[in-house]
């Protein structure tokens, strides 16, 4: 399959993915016995878990058409999450995704080509020790700030770029390969902390990619102001010893449909901050009217080159970039999105227009009644 | 010019689609004084469990149109571990998505 973009109009479209990776043929038979094992050891699991819990399969199908700079490219994804619980205690979750993504050859001309890209977000296995304490092993989304893990799923996320300091504390491959502890280590009335910890070892194979790190993340959330502010971090442990830190704010008003996001991280390699807005009109009318359906949407981010290394997926140059867009929240978990941004940096300024139509889906994997 | 038409007509017709939406949403039928009132032992929970679902769910994704109960209990438990809730959290949050 031919690419008729530069690599750096791909990179710019789906930054910070795990579709970056590199796999090794001499990998390719143990992924095949990894792939074969998870198979069957998954329909074990379903088949324990149908005895008194129900496996779900869920997740968002999503259709974007964009505009880079005068590039119009189409892209389909599909990207399902399977949960199974297990007795009380146990649970398997995994996430996917598979993209097309169609351009045309010389950007604005030319034939178009299409590329495939196809990565297992997640797969891991969670044991809930106590109500404060969660075990996560096997491959999970590296909890480094609040994006990789909560806003990128498709049927959440308000902008379909992630924001260019994604690739800060994420590295390798955004998810990783250990064991992880999480939960909430103090619930008081009036506030609460929240906490993960891991440790991730290198992995080369295809799809289960990861670097050896360590790090965390602490997050203290006010319930009263809907206020959550956190800090991470990570330690790269292999060849370079890179620390990265990051810190994170959520914030929604009691008494407005606002929702307000926003991020800093620091590397060696860079930093940046995005802020992120959301104003759902659901005060006129109610949240199930025409007009309370809609949402304005907007983000202004900046990052800011340090010194880069060899791995790193962030900008070139200090780049900067605007958006503003439109939710329109219609029935059925159904969502229309429009954007318009605006980047610039050293290497060229241009506009992103983006149109998206996305469907989050949830049905059980086996069947049975609705109880 | 073409570009902009498609656009208009798109916008036109998600509107016009969450407008219908909006009126079969006003013609669901209220649950009856009866009913309501038979269930108000477990109510207080609900409206707990609601009231955490906004809190804690809230801060990510719009809850989802409807989840039936053997759903809802895989969906909150991995809720659970996704973002950090407590037990008490996930018991209350069920109780209001599949009561």
């Amino acid at each position: 399959m031919q690419i008729g973009r530069t690599p750096q109009v791909v990179s710019f479209l789906r930054p910070a993915t795990r579709n970056q990776r590199s796999g090794h043929k001499s990998s390719r038979q143990i992924l095949r016995r990894i792939a074969l094992a998870t198979l069957l050891f998954l329909t074990a699991a379903v088949a324990a878990s149908a005895q008194s819990n129900t496996p779900i399969i869920s997740g968002g199908i999503q259709y974007e058409n964009a505009t880079v700079g005068g590039a119009t490219s189409f892209a389909p994804a599909i990207s399902p999450v399977v949960t199974i619980p297990i007795g009380d205690r146990w649970l398997i979750e995994s996430r996917a995704t598979f993209e097309e993504l169609i351009f045309r050859e010389d950007g604005t001309t030319g034939p178009y080509h299409a590329v495939t890209f196809s990565s297992i977000d997640y797969l891991q296995l969670d044991y809930l020790i106590n109500s404060h304490v969660t075990l996560v092993v096997g491959d999970f989304l590296t909890p480094f700030n609040i994006y990789n893990e909560r806003i990128a799923p498709i049927w959440i996320h308000n902008f379909n770029d992630a924001p260019l300091i994604a690739g800060i504390g994420t590295r390798t491959t955004s998810s990783s390969e250990g064991a992880q502890l999480r939960g909430v280590a103090v619930d008081h009335k009036n506030w609460q902390l929240n906490y993960s910890a891991y440790f991730s070892t290198l992995v080369n194979a295809h799809q289960f990619g990861s670097g050896r790190t360590a790090g965390g993340r602490v997050g203290v959330f006010v319930p009263r102001h809907r206020l959550e502010v956190g800090f991470s971090y990570q330690r790269f442990l292999q060849d370079l010893h890179l620390n990265s830190i990051g810190t994170y704010v959520v914030w929604q008003p009691q008494s407005t449909p606002l929702e307000v996001r926003a991020e800093y991280a620091h590397s060696r390699g860079g930093q940046g901050y995005w802020l992120e807005g959301a104003y759902r009109l659901s005060q006129f009318r109610g949240p199930d009217s025409w007009i309370g359906r809609l949402q304005p949407i907007a983000r202004v981010q900046q990052f800011y080159i340090g010194t880069p290394s060899p791995g790193d997926a962030n900008p070139t140059v200090d780049t900067q970039r605007v958006d503003f867009g439109l939710n329109y929240y219609l029935p059925h978990n159904i969502r229309a999105n429009a954007s318009y941004g605006r980047q610039f940096s050293s290497l060229g300024n241009f506009n992103v227009w983006e149109l998206q139509l996305s469907y989050r889906f949830l049905f059980p994997l086996l069947p049975g009644g609705s109880k | 010019m073409k570009k902009f038409l498609f656009a208009c007509a798109l916008v036109s017709a998600l509107l016009a689609a969450g407008f219908t939406g909006a009126q079969q949403n006003s013609k669901t039928p209220q649950p009856s004084a009866k009913s309501q009132a038979a269930t108000s032992t477990s109510s207080t929970e609900s409206d707990e469990g609601e009231k955490r679902f906004e809190l804690q769910c809230g801060r990510c994704h719009v809850p989802p149109e409807s989840l039936s109960p053997r759903e809802a209990r895989a969906v909150v438990r991995q809720m659970r571990v996704r973002a950090n809730l407590t037990a008490e959290d996930e018991r209350l949050i069920l109780k209001y998505l599949a009561p």
